[in-house]
């Protein structure tokens, strides 16, 4: 194993790690919801990758890598400091009860397009109006694609818990979207039938 | 729920799998069956383009944001300190 000169570990983060900035950002900005919280978070995150980069294994995940330091730093400091515990009380369900949950979206086409006459400002407050663990979940899936077993890693939590976090997640998010679309007056046509 | 006709799967045992199914996290067993369910069972096949179309547009509205360009510049200027500094 050839040792690299710091000159030559900082190249290769900037390298590899520079190119994730914008979505790492991204996320920072969904999940504490205001723009200088977020840009202290990634801030946080660069600079801990940085220092840990060493143990970083070249070739593994360093997406999830960084999102995992990225969510731990959330959830350790920021959340301190609103000081509100983190919304784990809902997480434990049952395999029926999750079913009943799938079951119950019932989400038609023709609604979805109502929903989808919302604005983005709108969409967003709905992401933003989330417990945090759900809110979280519901990012990591819907918007940075990650497998659940990826995010059990990011939230050290187990894959049984991710996937009960986002039922609920994304369940509470339709409920919220459902409630402004029919504060806006946008109904759904029914096709058909 | 249903569209009322036979199913191999039930429509019920296909909703509650919707979600594995479209984050591609299932066994490839119940990814036929739900795939061949969803070519004869309109009204689940409604459910899932509705859950696509919702998904796809929370993506576009929340996905990553431009980094603010200081915050870009001090990321890299920290970087450099710390080289320096050990």
């Amino acid at each position: 194993m050839t040792t690299e000169t710091k000159e030559e570990q900082a190249a290769r983060f900037s390298r590899d790690v520079m190119p994730f900035l914008d979505s790492l950002y991204g996320a920072a900005l969904r999940m504490t919801r205001n723009p200088s919280d977020a840009e202290d978070l990634v801030q946080e995150t660069t600079l801990k990758a940085f220092a840990a980069f060493d143990s970083f294994t070249e070739g593994t995940n360093l997406r999830a890598w960084l999102f995992r330091i990225l969510t731990n730093s959330y959830i350790n400091q920021y959340r301190k400091q609103q000081r509100q515990p983190l919304q784990t009380s809902a997480d434990d369900l049952s395999d029926g009860q999750l079913n009943d949950v799938g079951e119950h979206l019932g989400l038609r086409s023709a609604e979805a397009e109502a929903l989808d006459q919302l604005a983005d400002a709108e969409i967003v407050d709905a992401l933003a109006a989330l417990p945090d663990d759900f809110r979280m979940a519901v990012y990591l899936a819907d918007i940075e694609g990650f497998s659940y077993k990826e995010i059990a890693e990011i939230m050290e939590t187990p894959v049984g818990t991710v996937m009960s976090r986002l039922s609920r997640g994304r369940k509470q998010l339709r409920e919220l979207l459902r409630e402004y679309a029919a504060e806006r007056g946008f109904v759904a046509q029914e096709v058909g039938s | 729920m249903s569209c009322g006709n036979h199913h191999d799967t039930p429509c019920v045992e296909v909703l509650s799998l919707m979600w594995v199914y479209l984050d591609q996290e299932i066994d490839e067993g119940h990814r036929i069956e739900i795939t061949v369910h969803l070519q004869e069972c309109p009204p689940c096949a409604d459910h899932f383009t509705a859950e696509q179309l919702v998904q796809a547009r929370l993506r576009r509205c929340c996905k990553e944001a431009a980094t603010p360009q200081e915050l870009r510049t001090s990321i890299l200027a920290q970087i450099q300190a710390g080289i320096r500094s050990s």
